[in-house]
């Protein structure tokens, strides 16, 4: 049983030697990660940018409420003078400004009501709404914590308890209240996350693997040309332990293309559970025994480098056009009864169900059995076809 | 009586209507160097793929060790070493590398296929290029590899198709050197190749095939003498006069 292994491992590192191989196989899929990154990395929470003229030049409470503002992570500050703000806003460059006024500080120190003004062009724009929303917030979170200060320093007038002291004892009182609202809000996820990652990175997955096929069709041909397929057949390896080491060198690619776009995903969209992670690298790793498995159907008929891999280039396309890689299958269409005939079709369903809805190996019985299925009557036949084929043994 | 090591007898091979091999039979003692010659498409190659056990013969039986290709090839395969005419070897890989995986393919472990490997590259002059990669090699070098591969595991039996083609007069020495203390070892060689001064060296038998027939089946030192006197006579001169001066495909 060491022959194959070892058949395995002299083609991996044969692999991991190759640096077109290589370039392909590893760092196509961290520069497609990186162009996903681009498109969708920041989109995950909303991050605007609040558009302010204060007015209140050198007032404690503007500087407080920008304080404050600059504080929240979603949001960034950019100061603007009155005159740039309103010629931004007739040019549209900017859908809504919020104006702190002169005498902002004053009347509150005062103890008279203040407003902020939004100034916007039309309805503001969706994220000036949403900045909008923030910002409202924040006022209004400041403005019950100024009446809280005010109502308890004028109740306690009188009774020689120092400002200061009421002050720290009503934000001990008020930091608790927040802590343990009244009316608490509480946030659950059902599923994972349907965010555009999640959506694509089945079929991208899936995509890599399947050039698995292209890349064990070749490994018979490739040998058969180098003169090795003769030295090999003079050996006590035998032509079985030839494809059981072939396969499992694919199996071993594969394992390692779609490990890094997994650890990827982890680590770049948070997009894994330790239990998801695992269980999506399984399927993976099956896909990628049933292309391997297929890629060696082909190199056991195939006679030349160029006619293996037009052929695994031809089977590759047509598992990934109606497999649901790149655009989701209607279930009352023909090309959903044609996916059926796709091993891409078992492993993006099975991908999707573990990443996008969030299940378990144990709900992909169907999908795991087609796809090991495959990867052992491909195993089967490409060995039988290799002994009948001209030439073979 | 020199012991019969291996016997071919009556090989036949078609391929589609051409009769590549038609009806060849000979006996390689132990201890000898036997020379297959013959033009380009007389059959020798389609020969030792069937020795080899890598074609099956359309009929006829070869026996390699008292083992039969055809019921016993495992065993056949653990006796032979294949110096094929091609150079089969993984040029992304080392010299080391490469012949420490030839030498688990015909069963050695790890530790004494690596042994073995050193031993080899020394014996032909490459230890100080053991790390290098193989595609990096000259013509010269690579010959070399591809026989030193073929010496992993210690056949009984060497295949020698044509092991210095293209190379230069000091690695065709370092070859020639080689073969020569490897029959003093004591080891069984079929050899083919083209250059007759190379097989009137090398050889201690010469069979000569064309059209897929053995033709002439003799010593290098009786075939010359039935042409004519040994000062004045070559072997090229014997191959010339049994197979003829018409240019081959």
């Amino acid at each position: 049983m060491t022959r194959p292994l070892i058949v395995a491992i002299k083609e991996v590192r044969t692999y991991l030697q190759d640096k077109g191989d290589l370039a392909f196989s590893l760092l196509l899929p961290i520069a497609i990660f990186a162009l996903m990154y681009g498109a969708f990395g920041r989109d995950f929470l909303f991050h605007g940018t609040a558009h302010v003229v204060n007015e209140d030049k050198g007032g404690t409470y503007s500087a407080l409420l920008l304080e404050r503002l600059d504080g929240l992570e979603m949001l960034d500050v950019e100061m603007l003078s009155s005159e740039e703000a309103d010629s931004r806003l007739e040019r549209a460059d900017v859908l809504m400004v919020l104006y702190i006024p002169r005498d902002f500080s004053d009347k509150l120190t005062a103890g008279e009501p203040a407003q902020v003004l939004f100034k916007q062009r039309g309805h503001g724009g969706q994220q000036g709404q949403i900045v909008a929303g923030i910002i409202r917030g924040v006022a209004e979170e400041m403005n019950q914590k100024f009446q809280v200060h005010n109502q308890v320093k004028n109740h306690l007038a009188g009774t020689n308890i120092p400002e200061d002291r009421i002050e720290v004892t009503t934000q001990k009182f008020l930091d608790r209240e927040r802590e343990h609202p009244i009316v608490g809000v509480r946030e659950e996820t059902v599923g994972i996350r349907p965010d555009p990652v999640s959506q694509f990175l089945p079929g991208i997955v899936t995509m890599f693997v399947l050039f698995a096929i292209t890349l064990s069709a070749r490994a018979i041909v490739e040998e058969r040309k180098k003169g090795t397929l003769e030295r090999l057949l003079t050996t006590r390896l035998s032509v079985g332990q030839l494809f059981a080491g072939k396969f499992l060198a694919c199996i071993s690619r594969g394992f390692v293309q779609t490990l890094i776009l997994l650890i990827l995903a982890y680590i770049v969209f948070q997009l894994f559970t330790p239990l998801s992670f695992v269980q999506a690298l399984v399927i993976a790793v099956v896909f990628a025994a049933a292309a391997g498995a297929i890629g060696l159907v082909i190199a056991s008929i195939a006679r030349s480098e160029g006619g293996a891999t037009w052929i695994a280039v031809f089977f590759t396309m047509t598992m990934v056009m109606p497999g649901g890689t790149f655009f989701p299958i209607p279930e009352d269409s023909v090309i959903y009864v044609i996916s059926k005939a796709s091993i891409n079709t078992y492993a993006n369903d099975a991908l999707n169900t573990i990443i996008v809805e969030g299940g378990s190996l144990a709900d992909l019985g169907l999908e795991m059995g087609v796809l090991a299925g495959v990867a052992i009557a491909g195993l089967v036949l490409s060995r039988i076809l290799f002994k009948v084929m001209p030439g073979g043994r | 009586m020199a012991e019969e090591f291996l016997v071919a007898q009556d090989l036949y091979k078609s391929f589609n209507e051409h009769k590549a091999v038609n009806g060849v039979s000979f006996t390689i003692y132990k201890g000898e160097i036997f020379g297959l010659l013959g033009p380009n498409g007389a059959g020798k190659t389609t020969t030792i793929r069937m020795l080899t056990t890598v074609l099956e013969p359309d009929r006829g039986h070869v026996t390699v060790g008292g083992h039969s290709i055809r019921d016993n090839a495992d065993a056949v395969r653990s006796l032979i070493g294949v110096c094929p005419q091609e150079l089969a070897l993984y040029e992304d890989l080392s010299a080391i590398d490469n012949m420490v995986f030839f030498g688990r393919m015909v069963g050695l472990d790890g530790r004494e296929a690596r042994a073995q490997a050193m031993a080899h590259l020394e014996l032909m002059g490459l230890v100080e290029r053991a790390m290098g990669k193989v595609g990096k090699f000259s013509g010269g070098m690579k010959r070399r590899i591809n026989l030193a591969i073929a010496l992993m595991g210690h056949p009984e039996l060497l295949f020698l198709d044509e092991p210095t083609v293209g190379i230069d007069p000091q690695s065709r020495n370092n070859i020639y050197e080689t073969i020569e203390g490897l029959r003093d070892r004591g080891m069984t060689i079929l050899y083919t190749t083209h250059y007759m001064e190379e097989a009137d060296r090398l050889c201690d038998r010469i069979a000569i095939i064309d059209g897929g027939q053995i033709i002439a089946m003799d010593t290098p030192y009786q075939l010359k003498s039935r042409i004519g006197p040994l000062e004045q006579v070559t072997l090229e001169d014997v191959f010339l006069k049994l197979t003829g001066r018409r240019l081959r495909d």
